[in-house]
């Protein structure tokens, strides 16, 4: 047998997080390698719905979210960026309501949301319903082109001369002296081991006798063909069941977080008809004239969360030099920043912010 | 000179001829027959402008897949290869 | 209100009609979907209004046949719907369509999925100009509205259906500038052993060939369409010689039909889970099925050319087999019919669609300049230089190019695509599948998807943590 190379760390799952720790432990002087299953970017990284929107960040990520953001512009048109600021609406009094309160908190985490008149939201974006009880706007917001993450990680890992592996699936990972994995595509060593395998990070910890409890959602996302300019902003709904924006092209990403059909260890998941059909209709209620226009492609993605729905990020218990990244809501726009300080961490440097340990209690809301 | 398959054009009988607009022109075709055919008879072969590169484009599938012949009638896209005629319509490009 | 069915059909061609009338006979409740405005499918598509009479045809008197067999049956004929999802929702198949401007569910406890083959073009320099149609897309054509595509026409492509597009060309009335196809005589002869299963076929394909030479036609075996010309519309194309590579002199011309056989439509069945395989010699990829139509997969069935090209005297007859499996299935009475006849049908649509296969020879016609996915303007160079970068899937291309992301949504660019991807990586093209099929089947007005709502009766959940 041929002696394999031994990487300082192997990372596994080439999402967002997945690649952008790679980048930090390379700049750190670190030998890594990232395999994923697919393709890089084909998991919740690549088929997302891209918004960038402070408005739907968790009031505790927003620290992170904030940063995030500010990556996201200077990776600018290479990941399809446009701020373009964004408006989340209300169309009835309890949503009012709601959307009072939650907007205050998140303005007092450092968002600079504001809360705007009628008049205001009417000659910014003409087109909206005339039902809008009340909306909140906040500059920052914006999107980038999740269909890019492949193209872009992958162009970045080979510029810093990171080894990667498309169609390479973890099945085995031996622990004595450094790591062993086996995969569909030969055996790896590597003397850490970061597991950044999303929605699939249950089976992927299973192997090394960790239990991660991780879920998954099946989100889905629809778009339409070009049309003409129907929006300028980002449009999301106090609810967060909708998150709407036209890009430079024409066509219109629609969102909202609707679930779809199926598990990780299936697939890709399905489409839902029941689930899309709402959503729809939501982004109709909000822009009357998108009615006429076709609805070309509805897609699912996986997207991952343990209990108390903040990130898994830190060590992995109870197995010296492993470690664990995901389950970040909002990973898009927090992922390559998030992916910083895990890099930071497995350098052994102090992260900027606080990472987010695996093994907490997360039955209560301890970070 | 003997044909093996008959020229059959002059045993064929079509409805009677109605007028519609095409982005704002009179064309006439036969009621009920599909808009491609009624515009390609009438000459009217490049339908839409691609994106990115603005060339022009026509009925390609005839089977509505393509894409390639859509038009607007009423803000609505639709494809004119499944579209019929009938007196009066308005039919605008994209 | 949703419309339930015992058996629902999606396509209304021989397969998937005469599916309908098999499951009907068993004393099944059928509804038998098509978005076009009548059934027959496209082999047998019917004229529309516009044509008051006109002369019979082979397929004129088969699709009037196959439309008074569904009338004067107890299947409900659903026409003019145009299926845009298909899901399983507890024990039974909710369809979502669409017909006109509204919009409704059909449910079923089974479903057949005949939803038939759409055509290859091989990209090659100026076939996106107006004026170049499809072989298929010129019969739907004739078929439909007894028009002619222009009034000096070169018809060239693979397989039988040049021939038959030539001559009907001529039955119309038109000018058939000539005949160009890049198979040669010899492979015709190669072929013939299979065809002779098909006497009537192979008759009525000796009388196109022999009328064209007679008219004196030029047919110019072992070519192809390598350019056509034309800024606004075809003016002339080039004509080359595939063996010696010589270019034939321009030939004037206004209107191109061209075809590279067919591709099964195998969207609806991939999104409903049945494993995809990868066969040459039935068009390309296509989804496991039985002879009569069953799949892995408890209450689906495939038949006709979605499940592989075979054409329509296969399609039919799997059709038949196909709706008595679904009703036995269902606990009814209906007759097990041998397959011999399936079989040697199975045979000629086979040997009919190696000799529509695209050659290297045929591939090498496109050009770095050629457009590749027509609803992005994609040109081949875009594909080679996104796989140059890595990606080495067709999801890879398309995520990194949108190509396959317009409203096509991939349907004539994907096999061209998976042919560049394979050449450029070494892969084989069967490790090259398509990219994850995803709905709507077909463009859907939003506010059609969406479908009438109350504001508040929409299922809003609470809302995500804070
Ligand atoms: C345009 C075209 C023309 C052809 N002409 C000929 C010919 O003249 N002679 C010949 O021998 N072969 C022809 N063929 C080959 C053809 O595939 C035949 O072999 C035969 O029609 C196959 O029968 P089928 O029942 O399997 O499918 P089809 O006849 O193709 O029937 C499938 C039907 O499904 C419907 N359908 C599909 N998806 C949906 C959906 N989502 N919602 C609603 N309806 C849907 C379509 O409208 C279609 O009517 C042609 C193929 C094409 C694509
Ligand atoms: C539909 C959808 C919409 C979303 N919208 C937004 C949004 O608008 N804004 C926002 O900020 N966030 C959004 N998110 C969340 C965001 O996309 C995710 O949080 C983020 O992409 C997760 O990145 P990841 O790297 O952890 O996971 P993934 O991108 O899923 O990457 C995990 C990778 O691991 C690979 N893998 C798994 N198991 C193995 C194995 N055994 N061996 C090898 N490889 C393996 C997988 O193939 C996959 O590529 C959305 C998520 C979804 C699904
Ligand atoms: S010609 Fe292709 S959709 Fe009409």
């Amino acid at each position: 047998m041929t002696h394999t190379p031994t990487y300082d760390i192997a990372i596994i799952g080439g999402g967002i997080m997945g690649c952008a720790t790679a980048l930090r432990v390379a700049e750190g002087g670190m030998s890594a390698i990232v395999l994923d299953k697919d393709d890089l970017g084909q998991g919740a990284s690549g088929v997302n719905a891209g918004t960038l929107s402070l408005q739907i960040k968790r009031v505790k990520l927003m620290p992170y979210a904030l940063r995030g953001h500010h990556l996201w512009e200077q990776m600018g048109d290479a990941v399809g960026f446009a701020k373009t600021g964004g408006y989340t609406l209300a169309f009835n009094a309890r949503e009012a309501e709601m959307l009072q309160e939650r907007q205050t908190l998140k303005a007092q985490a450092g968002a600079p949301i504001e809360f705007v008149s009628n008049n205001a939201l009417r000659a910014a974006e003409p087109h909206l319903t005339q039902k809008v009880e009340a909306a909140s706007f906040c500059p920052e917001d914006g999107y980038a082109n999740s269909s890019l993450t492949g193209q872009y990680y992958r162009g970045r890992l080979r510029d810093a001369g990171i080894a990667y592996r498309e169609g390479c699936k973890v099945t085995d990972i031996g622990h004595s002296a450094g790591f062993l994995l086996t995969t569909t595509t030969g055996q790896i060593r590597a003397s850490r081991v970061l597991l950044a395998a999303g929605a699939w990070l249950k089976p992927l910890a299973a192997l090394l006798d960790v239990d991660l409890p991780v879920n998954a959602r099946v989100n889905t996302v629809s778009v339409t063909e070009r049309i003409p300019t129907l929006m300028g902003s980002v449009i999301g709904h106090a609810t967060g069941l909708l998150t709407m924006k036209q890009k430079a092209n024409g066509t219109v990403l629609i969102g909202g977080g609707w679930q779809g059909l199926g598990t990780p260890q299936d697939g890709r998941g399905t489409v839902n008809a029941d689930a899309v059909k709402p959503n729809l209709a939501l982004a109709q209620y909000a822009v009357p004239a998108l009615a006429k226009a076709r609805v070309t492609r509805s897609w699912t993605g996986f997207e991952a969360n343990v209990p108390d729905f903040y990130p898994l990020a830190g060590a992995l218990p109870g197995v010296p030099d492993a470690y664990v990244l995901g389950c970040v809501r909002g990973g898009y726009t927090i992922g390559p920043y998030i992916g910083q300080l895990m890099g930071d961490f497995i350098l052994g440097r102090d992260p900027e912010l606080p990472l987010f340990d695996p093994g907490r209690d997360f039955t209560k809301d301890t970070t | 000179m003997i044909r093996l398959v008959p020229n059959q054009a002059t045993q064929i009988t079509r409805s009677e001829k109605v007028t519609f607009t095409f982005d704002g022109t009179p064309v006439t075709g036969h009621a009920g027959e599909s808009l491609v055919a009624a515009l390609m008879r009438a000459g009217y072969l490049a339908l839409r402008n691609a994106p990115n590169d603005a060339a022009p484009r026509g009925a390609f599938c005839g089977m509505g897949l393509c894409q390639e012949c859509t038009v607007m009638i009423d803000g609505q896209v639709v494809e004119a290869c499944r579209t019929g005629i009938t007196p009066g319509l308005t039919v605008e490009r994209v | 209100m949703a419309d339930h069915y015992d058996i629902a059909v999606v396509g209304a061609g021989p397969a998937g009609g005469n599916a309908a009338l098999a499951a009907a006979q068993a004393g099944l409740r059928v509804a038998l979907l098509d978005e076009q405005p009548t059934p027959g499918g496209q082999v047998w598509r019917d004229k529309s209004a516009s044509i008051l009479s006109a002369p019979v045809t082979p397929e004129s008197r088969a699709g009037a046949a196959l439309r008074k067999a569904i009338e004067t049956s107890a299947v409900t004929p659903l026409s003019q719907i145009r299926v845009w999802d298909i899901r399983l929702r507890d024990d039974h198949w909710v369809l979502q369509a669409q017909r006109a401007a509204t919009s409704q569910e059909i449910t079923s406890k089974s479903l057949i999925l005949a939803t038939g083959a759409r055509e290859y073009v091989q990209p090659f320099p100026g076939w996106t100009t107006p004026g170049v149609i499809g072989l298929a897309g010129a019969t739907a054509l004739f078929k439909q509205s007894l028009t002619l595509p222009g009034k000096r026409t070169v018809v060239s492509g693979t397989g039988p259906l040049v021939f038959y597009v030539a001559s009907e060309i001529r039955r119309l009335g038109g000018e058939v500038a000539a005949v160009v196809t890049p198979n040669t005589r010899s492979q015709w002869a190669r072929a013939l052993p299979d065809m002779l299963g098909q006497p009537k076929l192979l008759a009525r394909g000796a009388l196109w060939v022999a009328d064209l030479m007679l008219a004196r036609v030029p047919i110019l075996w072992g070519h192809a369409v390598a350019q056509v010309d034309g800024a606004e519309q075809v003016t002339a194309l080039k004509v080359r010689n595939l063996r010696t590579g010589t270019d034939g002199p321009d030939i004037a011309a206004d209107s191109l039909c061209i075809g590279h056989g067919l591709i099964p439509n195998i969207e609806a069945a991939q999104i409903l889970g049945v494993a995809v395989r990868h066969d040459p010699s039935l068009g390309g990829w296509v989804p496991d099925a039985a002879p009569d139509g069953a799949t892995a997969i408890k209450g689906l069935y495939l038949c006709g050319d979605g499940c592989g090209i075979r054409g329509a005297t296969a399609a039919g007859l799997q059709g038949s087999l196909t709706g008595a499996r679904a009703a036995r299935d269902l606990g009814r009475d209906a007759p097990t019919s041998p397959l011999a006849r399936w079989h040697k049908a199975d045979r000629f649509g086979r040997a009919m669609t190696a000799l529509s296969l695209p050659t290297p020879a045929l591939e090498a016609l496109t050009t770095r300049d050629t457009i590749i996915c027509r609803c992005e303007s994609l040109r081949c160079t875009d594909i080679i230089d996104e796989v140059a970068t890595g990606a080495a899937s067709t999801n890879a291309v398309k995520s990194g190019r949108r190509a396959g992301m317009g409203p096509c949504g991939g349907k004539y660019c994907q096999s061209a695509i998976a042919t560049l991807i394979a050449a450029q990586t070494g892969k084989s093209l069967a490790d090259v599948p398509p990219p994850t099929p995803r709905p709507p089947l077909r463009p859907v007005p939003l506010g059609q998807a969406a479908g009438a709502f109350e504001y508040d009766a929409l299922p809003i959940s609470k809302p995500a943590p804070l």
